[in-house]
């Protein structure tokens, strides 16, 4: 059997990768991207404490998190869509009326 | 006697700024209303004057109704000499404001006399609070009719002024409720205490306190009563908010609303916090002494009369600190008097200001000279007032002054003659920078021709100054009037000092009220 | 299983009423509404309005014995209530706000727009009560989604889309975090509720100080604030709330600054209250996270929260912005009651909820109506305001003078609170920071009524500006609260209090 360190190493790994890219990535959609990648790395971390714990309600959150997760991913699609209806562009530097 | 004089006299001025934004139809029937609501209190207000003793120290007309269960506030107001000697000051002042300012506003004016009116509501209930939460309530609302009266009738810098005014008096008055929250816990600490903001229980609990933290409350009760007074360094919102607020918003300023911190200062710093009030007592009597020479240096150079009148100010009223810090019975009256006397003879400094500058809009000395012979009434009222101002025997002025050197020269807490000897110095340039302006202004040669159209003080004018230059001669002649009613008071803030002082303050044996 | 849920039914009505409201209000619009159907949007909103009616008066009859529905999803006690009644009246006044609104109106989804309002009240009331790492994470999910869309209502608006765009991926990214902190403590705890939580890590079981495990929760307890801190726009987690708060048509502003900030506040107290809550060593608040000082972490944080909000406040000319920075200042000031973690603190953060619902709804409200007058949220346009509309003026320097926290209006009640809560606790320095940050919001609070009374109009235009009736009637209905709190707030704090004693432990 696969030790729970490794799991939870590939999840941190994963969680920090979707922390970077949200930090320095500049195209919305990529942002999004990284954003599931963040929620997926919970989600295996999740899994792996359910098996290791042999305690079940962690994988009911996992199945709450995909769900949630997929109409976040509905509405923010449809944001940046109107988004770019109005202004022709996804990069959020364009984005920039409202400072300070 | 009239049942619960007190409250009536309190909430009638507010009741009368509803009756005139009710009435708002008609500029005139504002002012009447305004008129009648405030000479009605005044009236009312000598049954205070009147039904006072003055062989009980303790506080009198008490009202105490529980307001707030659970933080233990109640609507607790009641006078003692102190305090009464200044609510009947306030009720003498607000209506010849209001009268003065008949012709000269004209903006706006069921607006401003209703301002007027809660201004007098809020300054009565500073005075009369007996519960620390209440009085920081009262304490507040005078800010925002004053912002309002300089930024809106004011002169042309009127906004930066009254934004000034508003920025320092909030400062000093915010740090002030922090030390009022700890004080009240402080007194829940207490054996058997609980969560409390009434003054008279403070009075015993408060002096407990030990000394290091006792002058870190001192010094946050004691800035905002400073910035309020003011003392030397705080006093730079003062010659703005003079100088841009009208002719009623300086004569309220200078005649009533400086007192509060005065007033502040005895009620609560000395009798809250003895010991640190001794320690600090020379500390604060330096400020006074510095206040009075540097107030007075900076009038004689003023080109601008309401200018000079507001630095004069900083000087008169770093008298009654040094009258304060000096602990004495004699002090304390004279500061007292004082600052009866300053509310009298600087409030009618501004409202002579206030009629030359309708007349010729403008305040200049340099415009003026030669107006004894054109407006001779004008002139004598003027010079009246001037004298009293700065202390010739005879008028108010003289009284309050030398009790206070006299307090200060007998003073063990000061033990010190330098005190006396510089603030002596204030008045001989008192002297100097008063008649010199009095002298430009009114003798002389016209240096402007439009000086010689000026046409004599109205009936109303001279029904306004009479009754201010009546009480200059009274207090001149005779001051027992008045210090009788105060001295039980003051002698039981001075006792309870200069048992402090000798190490006699015995925490738990005092009961006071 | 099913018996659990059979038996929390009953005490779960005004919440179910919430849910078929959003249904309803779905399929009417589904069925009747559509493009250019300006007036089955108001229908939807009716219904919805009707719903919130029938839901705040189902509340009164509920039996307050504090317990937990369904499991351990959903605690039921006398402060969840107090937060209920707080989010459906500000529910109800923001559809009232709304179907005035012309920047709502002229949208040609008006009906969904009422539809979203109910599903984030549903998602607001989830919040009050949630005590299950689960109902946290779905409740404020719930709550985020639908304010993304009604924060990008305005579609034709670029700022609004703006706005939209930044909070979906400021707040999903914030999720994400807290989320992941989530994770972290359920491995460590092996439990979702917080309950369990709480009596697993007081027995000191599952975490040693000399261990990586300690390491692990601290991490997960910080990531967990991010999620929280992100919901009531706590610095350093704020960054959103201005854009959104400019963006987002002003009634759904409104909402999110009173009741989205105060379902964030129950959440976030009811978590850190119970999780932590060390009963074995008896080590109190924060008992079982020894080493760090995290009184002085929220401490800190409301430090820096306050003054960052005032201080940027200062140079903001659109008041819709100022509002929004005003709003970050006071989470700062609630936060105090956060910080000591005591009965006082709690009643003073529920009483100045209460006053900042009539505080700052009155004030947007304002903003509102001028802007739907003159087409404008700068400041300059405000100018000689008082004149021109005596009773907004008038209506709207009350608002913001008790903002401030000056006598004798409400504003000064809710901070009186706050302060003596930290004083009691000798906090002294927090509530000197306080104090001074209430003069620097006095400064620009009364630049507006500067502009209003004190300067003359920008282009010499004195001619009066007339409102609706209506909206006269609202704005006195405003005011009232403001000054009866001011004098006489005996019952809302006893209120306060007997919410707060109740609280589920």
């Amino acid at each position: 059997m696969v030790p729970i360190h490794y799991y939870l190493i590939l999840s941190a790994v994963m969680f920090i990768t979707g922390v970077v890219g949200v930090l320095t990535r500049r195209n919305a959609i990529i942002i999004f991207m990284c954003i599931e990648l963040m929620l997926n790395s919970v989600n295996l971390t999740f899994v792996a404490f359910s098996a290791y714990l042999g305690n079940e309600t962690g994988q009911m959150f996992v199945f709450f998190i995909m769900a949630v997760a997929a109409a976040e991913a509905a509405v923010g699609l449809a944001i940046v869509i109107a988004l770019f209806r109005n202004r022709q562009t996804v990069n959020i530097n364009d984005v920039n009326i409202l400072r300070w | 006697m009239i049942p619960h004089v007190l409250n009536v006299v309190l909430f009638l001025p507010l009741i009368g700024a509803a009756a005139v934004m009710l009435a708002r139809r008609s500029d005139s029937a504002a002012r009447w209303t305004g008129v009648v609501f405030s000479l009605l209190t005044f009236v009312l207000s000598l049954e205070l004057f009147f039904g006072y003793d003055a062989n009980n120290p303790a506080m009198q007309f008490v009202e105490k109704v529980s307001w707030i269960p659970a933080l233990n506030v109640s609507y607790h107001v009641g006078l003692d000499g102190i305090s009464m000697l200044l609510v009947v000051l306030t009720t003498f002042i607000t209506p010849i404001v209001l009268i003065s300012s008949w012709s000269s506003i004209t903006k706006n004016v069921p607006l401003y006399i209703a301002m007027m009116l809660i201004l007098e509501t809020a300054m009565i209930g500073v005075f009369s609070s007996l519960d620390i939460f209440l009085f920081y309530v009262f304490w507040e609302m005078i800010l925002i009719p004053m912002y309002f009266i300089i930024g809106i009738w004011g002169g042309k810098n009127r906004i930066y002024a009254t934004v000034k005014f508003f920025i320092y008096t909030m400062v000093g008055s915010l740090l002030m409720l922090i030390a009022i929250i700890w004080l009240g816990y402080y007194a829940s600490t207490m054996p058997g205490g609980e969560f409390t903001t009434d003054i008279t229980m403070l009075f015993d609990i408060a002096p407990t306190i030990p000394l290091g933290i006792q002058g870190w409350m001192f010094a946050a009760f004691a800035l905002s009563f400073l910035i309020k007074v003011p003392a030397f360094p705080l006093h730079t919102w003062l010659p703005d908010a003079h100088v841009e607020a009208p002719t009623g918003g300086s004569v309220i300023l200078a005649g009533v609303l400086l007192k509060m911190g005065t007033y502040g200062l005895i009620r609560f710093n000395l009798q809250l916090f003895p010991q640190a009030s001794l320690e600090f007592a020379s500390f604060l009597s330096v400020l006074g002494v510095v206040g009075i020479i540097y107030g007075a240096l900076v009038s004689m150079v003023q080109k601008d009369v309401k200018k000079l009148v507001a630095y004069s100010s900083v000087s008169h009223m770093g008298f009654i600190l040094l009258g304060l810090f000096g602990v004495t019975v004699t002090g304390l009256q004279g500061g007292l008097i004082q600052m009866v006397n300053h509310g009298l003879s600087t409030g009618a400094l501004f409202l002579i200001v206030g009629m030359i500058y309708d007349r010729r809009h403008t305040r200049m000395i340099e415009e003026f000279g030669g107006l004894a012979r054109q407006i001779p009434i004008f002139a004598t009222f003027f010079m009246i007032v001037t004298l009293s101002s700065i202390g010739l025997p005879g008028l108010n002025g003289f009284v309050g002054e030398f009790l206070i050197l006299l307090g200060s020269f007998q003073s063990d807490v000061l033990g010190s003659p330098w005190y006396v000897v510089f603030a002596a110095s204030g008045v001989v340039f008192a002297a100097v920078y008063m008649l010199w302006m009095y002298q430009r202004v009114v003798f002389g040669v016209s240096r402007n021709p439009e000086n010689e159209k000026l046409s004599d003080l109205s009936i109303r004018e001279i029904g306004l100054l009479l009754p201010v230059v009546l009480f200059i001669v009274w207090i001149g002649v005779y001051p027992s009037t008045f210090l009788d009613k105060t001295e039980s008071s003051v002698q039981r803030v001075v006792e309870k000092l200069e048992k402090v002082q000798r190490g006699e303050y015995l925490t738990t044996s005092v009961s006071e009220q | 299983m099913i018996e659990i849920i059979f038996e929390s039914i009953p005490s779960f009505w005004p919440e179910i009423t919430l849910s078929l409201t959003f249904v309803i209000s779905m399929i009417v619009e589904f069925i009747v509404g559509g493009k250019g159907k300006k007036s089955t949007g108001m229908t939807t909103g009716l219904i919805v309005l009707l719903g919130f009616t029938v839901t705040i008066l189902q509340m009164p009859f509920q039996d307050l014995e504090p317990r937990l529905l369904f499991g351990t999803m959903i605690t039921l006690d006398p402060f969840a209530a107090f937060f209920k009644y707080l989010i459906v009246a500000a529910g109800i006044i923001v559809i009232v706000f709304s179907m005035q609104s012309h920047e709502v109106r002229r949208q040609e989804t008006v009906g969904e727009f009422f539809c979203f309002i109910a599903a984030m009240t549903f998602g607001m009331f989830l919040m009050a009560g949630a005590s299950n790492l689960l109902m946290i994470y779905l409740s404020i999910e719930l709550v985020s989604l639908s304010s993304y869309i009604l924060a990008g209502f305005s579609k034709k608006l670029k700022r609004s889309g703006e706005a939209a765009l930044k909070y979906v991926l400021f707040g999903g990214a914030a999720s994400g975090v807290m989320l992941y902190g989530m994770s972290l403590l359920y491995g460590l705890t092996g439990a979702l509720d917080i309950y369990s939580i709480q009596s697993t890590l007081a027995a000191g079981m599952v975490v040693d100080v000399h261990d990586w495990s300690f390491v692990v929760l601290m991490l997960s307890i910080i990531m967990i604030l991010v999620g929280f801190g992100y919901k009531i726009s706590a610095v350093p987690f704020h960054f959103w709330t201005p854009d959104v708060y400019e963006g987002a048509p002003v009634s759904v502003t409104a909402y999110l600054s009173v009741a989205s900030k105060a379902a964030g506040f129950a959440v976030m107290v009811r978590f850190f209250y119970v999780a932590f809550f060390d009963s074995v060593l008896d080590l109190g608040k924060w008992g079982s996270l020894p080493l760090v000082d995290w009184n002085m972490i929220i401490a800190l944080l409301s430090v820096l929260t306050m003054t960052l909000g005032n201080v940027v406040a200062i140079w903001q000319d659109n008041l819709k912005r100022m509002l929004a920075y005003s709003s970050i200042a006071h989470a700062g000031y609630i936060m105090m009651g956060l910080v000591v973690m005591s009965d006082l603190g709690l009643t003073a953060m529920l009483a100045y909820f209460v006053i900042y619902f009539f505080m700052n709804l009155g004030a947007f409200y304002i903003v509102m109506s001028v802007a739907d007058r003159i087409g404008s949220e700068h400041i300059d346009d405000y100018r000689g305001l008082g004149k021109r509309a005596p009773v907004i003026g008038v209506g709207f320097s009350i608002f913001l003078v008790s903002l401030t926290g000056l006598p004798p209006l409400a504003g000064f009640i809710g901070k009186w609170m706050l302060f003596s809560a930290v004083i009691e606790a000798h906090y002294i320095w927090l509530a000197v920071i306080g104090v001074l940050n209430s003069a620097i919001s006095l400064y620009y609070y009364a630049r507006v009524f500067r502009n209003m009374y004190l300067r003359e109009p920008l282009n010499g235009d004195e001619s009066p500006i007339t409102f609706s009736p209506l909206v006269i009637v609202i704005t006195i209905l405003f005011i009232i609260p403001n000054i009866i709190f001011g004098v006489y707030f005996g019952p809302l704090i006893s209120y306060a209090q007997r919410s707060v004693e109740l609280f589920l432990q």
